[in-house]
């Protein structure tokens, strides 16, 4: 599903984010990126959505070579990626229901269709009682269940977590990481970035573990 | 939509579930999900303006003496152009005889000229009629009475041949050259520097309109520009979820559209209102005009013209903001 090939990216400032950083993701498989900050976990995720573009090696997602891909195709790339933010990026104006809709409107989806997918992922994450409400009359821990609903209404075949439960306390957080694990075993991919290491070893996944750019770990647990 | 057709549609909506996800929908289902998105950024916008009323009120009143200006401008030339037609036509010359000279003389001399190849006719006005009309046009009876005699001349209406110029001719030079010819009047000299004021005045309708239409594109712009810097943040969030520059652009530029659409009806009304201050004393001119001239309003085409161009510079205006913003901000 994801396939690194000695991938490099240097920033302007000279600075090596990432260095000749090799590693697959098998579909369905739900992997966490782990490392001190800085490390490069979140250049990974841009990467990975075209928000920036390696200085050297390949990528391809889906086997979809990513130097393929132009400028005007990104949205087109984006829209088979799930997002989930640490600071969730609701767009405070807009209820519940249309924050979760959003990716649905983008893609161009049915009127009548959009209503019930939204439906199903707010049920998915026990929200859909809250359908009408504003974002910010929701607790954090809501905020970013509607987050991941919104990630995951168009059904992407790929969810990329940034930092999901850095603002949650530790039930909440293995609630949320609990979600992404399902998401996983009905065959979506996930790429979760945290420094939450009590949670990663809680949850029993494979684990990569950056370095200052450099892939020091490649941990998984069901082969110890 | 009924219950039927919703549950219709529903159970539409689960085969569509049971394809393969990654098939592409049909034509009509996509026509009908572009037709939503932008009944969406038509009246999506139009909320967001609602939202804030007063900014929003203030921005299209500016806009609306804006276009008012050019609007009154070209109302004013227009009239003014009308009116000058029916003088346009009059070939006329007018010649007022000596007064010493009587009304046995004056009809010879209307005889001679008949004869004169440039002549297609030539009417005379005794002294006595051109009392009476002036006497029923100019209110002025009384002082005439008390006058005691008549201190008008006789006048010889001369219509030249269609198609001659009598400046041209000799015509002219020979009946000002005339010892019985006191004056001689001829529309012809007026006429030229009246059709120079005219055309000064479409090409200052045109400078106005010019200037105000930019400023109207300024004005939008900026709206739309102060709009998007307050939204940048839910742009790069739709960025980030995959919106295209399409998607992201279009309530900007139905917002630019309602700008304008909604400038334009301001300007509408307000000249209305002037239309409104100045029929009185317009209606007086006309009736004393003996052209029968109408004074015209804006009228349904031009009111059309006024929205539809502003629609359409307001559109334009967000085009170009919007476009700016997206080749400026990368998305993170």
């Amino acid at each position: 599903m994801i396939q690194f090939d000695n991938v490099t990216k240097r920033y302007q400032t000279g600075l090596d984010a990432l260095s000749e950083l090799s590693f697959a993701v098998a579909p369905g498989e739900v992997v966490f990126v782990t490392g001190h900050s800085g490390a490069g976990k979140s250049t990974l995720l841009k990467l990975v959505s075209l928000a920036e573009r390696p200085t050297r090696g390949r990528i391809s997602i889906n086997g979809r070579e990513l130097t393929r891909v132009r400028r005007g195709g990104i949205p087109q790339h984006r829209r088979g990626i799930g997002m989930v933010f640490q600071d969730h990026r609701l767009l405070t104006d807009r209820s519940v229901f249309d924050n979760v809709a959003l990716p649905l409107l983008i893609a161009g989806t049915a009127r009548s269709e959009i209503g019930k997918r939204v439906r199903a992922a707010l049920d998915k994450v026990g929200l859909l009682s809250r359908e009408k409400a504003a974002p910010v009359a929701l607790s954090t821990g809501e905020q970013q269940r509607v987050g991941i609903a919104r990630a995951l209404v168009a059904k992407p075949p790929l969810i990329l977590a940034d930092e999901p439960t850095g603002n949650l306390d530790p039930q909440l957080s293995l609630e949320i990481m609990n979600l992404f694990v399902e998401f996983g075993a009905v065959g979506t991919t996930v790429l979760i970035a945290t420094h939450d290491l009590l949670l990663l070893r809680h949850m029993r996944k494979r684990v990569l573990v950056l370095d200052h750019g450099r892939l020091v770990d490649d941990y998984r647990p069901e082969q110890t | 939509m009924s219950g039927q057709a919703r549950a219709a549609v529903r159970s539409g909506g689960d085969e569509v579930r049971e394809r393969r996800p990654r098939e592409r929908a049909s034509l009509g289902e996509r026509l009908a999900a572009w037709r939503d998105q932008h009944f969406y950024g038509l009246f999506s916008s139009l909320g967001r303006m609602v939202a804030r009323p007063w900014a929003s009120t203030l921005t299209i009143l500016v806009l609306g003496f804006a276009l008012a200006l050019p609007l009154l401008f070209w109302l004013v030339y227009d009239n003014a152009r009308t009116l000058s037609s029916g003088l346009r036509e009059a070939r006329e010359i007018t010649l007022f005889l000596q007064p010493t000279l009587d009304e046995a003389a004056a009809a010879a001399f209307a005889q001679e000229l008949r004869a004169h190849a440039g002549v297609e006719a030539v009417t005379l006005r005794t002294p006595e009629q051109g009392l009476a009309e002036f006497r029923a046009l100019s209110g002025f009876g009384d002082a005439l009475a008390a006058l005691g005699e008549n201190p008008l001349p006789s006048v010889l209406v001369v219509t030249p041949a269609a198609g001659s110029n009598p400046d041209a001719g000799g015509l002219l030079g020979a009946l000002a050259a005339d010892a019985r010819v006191d004056l001689v009047q001829y529309d012809a000299v007026w006429r030229r520097k009246l059709s120079g004021i005219l055309h000064l005045g479409a090409r200052l309708v045109a400078v106005v309109s010019a200037l105000l239409a930019l400023a109207t594109l300024l004005v939008i712009g900026n709206t739309v520009r102060m709009d998007i810097q307050a939204r940048s943040a839910e742009i790069s969030v739709m960025q980030t979820i995959g919106a295209s520059n399409g998607f992201i652009r279009r309530p900007f530029l139905y917002a630019g559209f309602w700008y304008g659409a909604l400038g334009g009806a301001v300007a509408l009304l307000l000249v209305a209102v002037v239309e409104l201050a100045l029929a009185g004393p317009i209606q007086a001119l006309a009736a004393s005009h003996a052209g029968g001239f109408q004074a015209h309003g804006v009228g349904l085409r031009g009111a059309l013209v006024l929205v539809g161009a502003s629609s359409l510079i307001g559109w334009l205006g967000a085009w170009l903001v919007t476009t700016r913003h997206l080749l400026a901000g990368r998305p993170q």
